[in-house]
């Protein structure tokens, strides 16, 4: 851990670590807040919504909560879209809201501190570096640490009517 | 004074509200020539509670108001002034006054003081104009200490109201609470207000008037009670003015009560409580009362359930049962002393003190416990509830679809306590939907003063006629329900019913008659507001439509003109009042009636009068719905919107050039929507004549909507799709189905509204 906080002098923020949940998309691996994280379940095919985007596969019935279902691979374009008895949704508790997000597999639960986390290059205006909080890597694994509150609240989501969203 | 006295404002809010809306109309119900004393004091009876509580909370200027309201009503309750009309103004505008001081204190727009002032004056004038001379004189100690009870609690020594059971440990010991009531006696003046009996457990209760502060003594308490099983109040305003009106005995009666009963302990004193506490309190304590009013009831006996019932007028405005109020609380005042003083003094003293209690004050803001009839329950509490209930609904239709497929593989047993879940849950849910429910009185109730202050205003006369008050729907809608039929009842007052002589004129009585009518009619609730008036104006309704460049025709049928006026900026008042005529207000009450879920229909009659008709579903959670498949899918429809389903043969759908389709049922055209095209759901049924077209009727507007197939009937739990997710066109809500999944809710009139507009669009093409 020091050995990756060489460089930035170790304040005491970076030294606080946080747990992070981490999941695949892809070839690419994620950490979220694990604050943020309400349950893993396995995925049941949701309700569909008329009019939705494509990544938005409908609602479910979580314990008598309407929750909607964004599928994460379609919408980063990641992985390939398949739903098998494997497939997994992380139902996320955000900005008061309860919103699911299917994944390609659930790896662990990480704590990161704050030095180990770089900034993430600047790649132009795509749309996810938006949301990137930074870079960590462990071993030799690299964790794209995303924000994900402001993700799914974001207007590329079209999860929250626009009069809503601030 | 050591409790924050803030934390209880929000519940004398709502119970000085509560009062003065009990005021308001029975003052509206007074006959002024020859007024009902019961009546009389029941307004005196609300002016004074609200006094009392508005001094106890530091309102000093709704107690002063309040307190001029008062000197002038309780002239009038003993019949020293005769009642007339332009009081009965004065006390609605004081009314008025003491709402715009209460709405100031709850974070509105302050108030002027000026309008305070006049109110005051003119109060004061009529009370003193009249012969106040000799009859007078023997009442008035009564004002006076009305006045003292207005003092802020700071002018007297405070008075606290303790309440506790002992321990067990504690009442058995015959030493313990007399040394208790010994202690507490050493911080100033005791009254015993209710004891158990001897070694028995129960309550107590004790009115402490002393200058020490709370801490000093409830260390006391606390030792020999339980914690939690033991409160102290403290008590002002009006409570002072007790603690003075039987501060003649209270030494006395506890010397004696020591004296003459070893078992006395421990106590503190009460006096009153707050109104706000009580609401709370009794909840808490009611058990309690109840078993240790046997004690003194040998004593006190009739009275003491007497005092204990007063309690009851707390949620419910005295307004409503004037009578049965007045007998329960008019006695009660004696009866807080008299239960301790009856059953350890001689009596004798105790008729002399309770008479002048009586006078000053019929409804001591004190005492404690008592059945009461209701409790404050937040809302949200109950809304949980109604969420537990509607879980519960859900997964009780899930087991028994598990049940279902088992077939015979399924115990017997299993088969039957799934049948009695279904029943108990059923019962559950009905039981605890009605927690919602609330008599539409509470709307109703503020339409007389609408009626008399805008006839007379107008010049009109005219008697409301209301029916059905205690139809009860939910609270929800009770408060949306409001503006709409105020709305609706100042329409027909100003463009319904007509001028006197109009009336006259056309052979009708000089004073018009507005209805108001609520009932339930299957699953919904219907409320009606007819007048006796001209009727519409069909010609006038139609010139207008035209001016206002809408698409009319002579050849339309009542109806259809009729929901014209519904349209956004449509009047045809001759002149625009500050009542009505601006056009806005029918587009309005019909939005919210729609938001709601209802509808508003119009019948009228030239010169017969006018009837709107408001269909309400009874609640905002639950309804009843018809599912049908398409695809794959579930869809609910709701029930309401439903008119007939029919299979169409082949050719019976016509298409309008080449994209609209529709088919004729009995005579009509009706454009056919399709749910799979418009939801593009996959895998359903394209061939009409293999599918199903139900017919729907939103606001007089139908359409025929295909469907694969109808499910079934059945009440659903209405859930929000936008709480987790956003608003989603031709979608209403959601609800969870009995075997788990989540169905959507359509949203009738804007599926119609879709297919409407799609036809436009193409007769818009077609003519271009």
């Amino acid at each position: 851990m020091e050995a990756v906080n060489q460089q930035n002098s170790a304040t005491e923020e970076d030294q606080s670590s946080s747990e992070y949940l981490t999941f695949r998309l892809g070839e690419e691996e994620y950490a979220i807040d694990i604050l943020k994280v309400q349950e893993i379940r396995g995925y049941e095919s949701p309700t569909t919504i008329a009019y939705a985007p494509p990544f938005i596969k409908g609602v479910i019935n979580l314990r008598g909560i309407i929750v909607p279902i964004v599928d994460l691979r379609i919408k980063f374009g990641l992985g390939t879209v398949e739903y098998t008895p494997f497939t997994v949704v992380i139902i996320l508790n955000i900005a008061q809201r309860v919103i699911g997000i299917v994944v390609d597999s659930v790896s662990d639960v990480t704590s990161l501190t704050g030095g180990q986390i770089r900034q993430a290059p600047d790649f132009s205006a795509s749309f996810d570096t938006k949301y990137i909080l930074g870079l960590a890597s462990i071993d030799k694994r690299m964790l794209i640490v995303t924000d994900i509150e402001r993700l799914m609240s974001s207007r590329d989501m079209e999860l929250i009517d626009e009069a809503a969203a601030n | 004074m050591t409790i924050d006295m803030s934390q209880f404002y929000q519940v004398f809010f709502e119970e000085t509200a509560e009062h003065l809306a009990a005021m308001e109309s029975l003052l509206l119900g007074l006959d002024v020539g020859a007024p009902d004393d019961e009546s009389l004091n029941a307004i005196f009876r609300a002016a004074h509670s609200i006094k009392g509580s508005s001094g106890t909370f530091g309102f000093t200027d709704l107690a002063d108001v309040t307190h001029v309201l008062e000197n002038l009503l309780d002239r009038i309750r003993k019949h020293e002034l005769p009642l007339r009309n332009d009081m009965v103004d004065a006390f609605l505008a004081a009314g008025d006054t003491l709402k715009a001081l209460l709405s100031a204190h709850q974070g509105g727009d302050p108030v002027d003081a000026g309008t305070v002032g006049e109110v005051c004056a003119k109060l004061k004038a009529l009370t003193s104009d009249a012969p106040a001379a000799d009859a007078a004189a023997a009442m008035v100690p009564a004002p006076v200490s009305g006045q003292n009870a207005a003092v802020p609690p700071s002018a007297g020594k405070p008075c606290y109201e303790i309440e506790f059971v002992p321990t067990l440990e504690a009442a058995a010991d015959h030493q313990v609470l007399p040394n208790l009531l010994q202690e507490l006696s050493a911080f100033g003046e005791i009254d015993i207000l209710a004891q158990p009996q001897p070694n028995a457990p129960g309550m107590w209760r004790l009115r402490l008037t002393t200058e020490r502060p709370q801490d000093d003594f409830v260390d006391i308490i606390d030792f020999i009670s339980e914690q939690d099983a033991w409160r102290v109040k403290p008590v002002a305003g009006p409570v002072e003015d007790a603690g003075g009106a039987y501060g003649l005995f209270d030494a006395p009666a506890t010397e004696s009560a020591e004296d003459a009963y070893g078992f006395f302990e421990p106590q503190v004193e009460a006096a009153a409580v707050t109104q706000a506490e009580e609401g709370d309190g009794f909840g808490f304590f009611e058990p309690l009362p109840d078993a240790a009013a046997p004690a003194p009831a040998a004593a006190a006996g009739g009275e003491e359930g007497d005092g204990f019932g007063f309690f009851e007028p707390l949620p419910v405005p005295a307004a409503e049962s004037a009578p049965a109020v007045t007998e329960s609380l008019a006695p009660p005042a004696p009866v807080s002393p008299d239960a301790p003083v009856v059953s350890v003094a001689p009596t004798a003293a105790s008729p002399a003190a309770a008479t002048p209690a009586r006078d000053s004050r019929p409804k001591p803001p004190a005492a404690a416990g008592g059945e009461a009839a209701s409790i404050r329950v937040s809302v949200e509490r109950a809304d949980q509830l109604i969420n537990l209930v509607g879980e519960l609904v859900i997964t009780q239709a899930m087991l028994l679809q598990c049940a279902t497929q088992m077939n015979d593989a399924a115990p017997e047993a299993l088969i039957n306590g799934l049948a009695q879940l279904e029943r108990n849950t059923r019962g559950l849910q009905e039981a605890v939907m009605s927690i919602r429910m609330m008599p539409i009185s509470f709307v109703f109730s503020r339409f007389p003063r609408v009626v008399r202050d805008l006839s007379s205003k107008l010049g009109k006369q005219v008697e409301l006629k209301m029916t059905g008050e205690t139809t009860e729907l939910d609270k929800g809608l009770i408060e949306r329900i409001a503006d709409p039929l105020t709305h609706l009842i100042r329409n027909s007052l100003d463009h319904g019913v007509e001028m006197p002589e109009k009336r006259i004129a056309a052979g009708k009585s000089p004073t018009g008659t507005i209805t108001l009518k609520a009932a339930h009619q299957g699953g919904n609730i219907v409320i009606e507001v007819g007048d006796d008036g001209a009727g519409l104006n069909r010609q006038r309704i139609l010139a207008k439509a035209r001016e206002r460049g809408f698409q009319v025709s002579d050849q339309m049928p009542d109806q259809e003109v009729w929901a014209l006026i519904f349209e956004a900026g449509f009047s045809t008042a001759e002149v625009v009042t500050d009542v009505s005529g601006r056009g806005v207000g029918m587009d309005v009450v019909r939005r919210n009636i729609q938001s709601m879920g209802g509808r508003i229909e119009i019948e009228s009659m030239t010169g017969i009068g006018t009837r709107m008709t408001v269909r309400l579903p009874l609640t905002l959670a639950i309804l009843d719905g018809m599912s049908v498949a398409v695809g794959e899918h579930t869809y609910i429809l709701p029930l309401s919107y439903v008119i007939e389903s029919l299979q169409p043969e082949h050719g019976d759908i016509k298409t309008l050039s080449n994209q609209g389709r529709v088919i004729q049922v009995r005579g009509e055209y009706l454009p056919v929507v399709s749910l799979q095209e418009l939801f593009r759901v996959p895998g359903a049924e394209t061939d009409f004549t293999r599918g199903i077209l139900i017919v729907l009727d939103a606001d007089g507007t139908k359409a025929a909507l295909f469907v694969d197939a109808l499910v079934g009937q059945h009440q659903v739990v209405i859930k929000s799709l936008e709480q987790n997710y956003r608003r989603v066109s031709g979608i209403s809500g959601a609800t969870i189905m009995g075997d788990g999944r989540v169905a959507l809710i359509l949203d009738v009139s804007a599926l119609i509204e879709s297919a409407r507009s799609t036809q436009q669009a193409m007769a818009a093409a077609a003519t271009a």
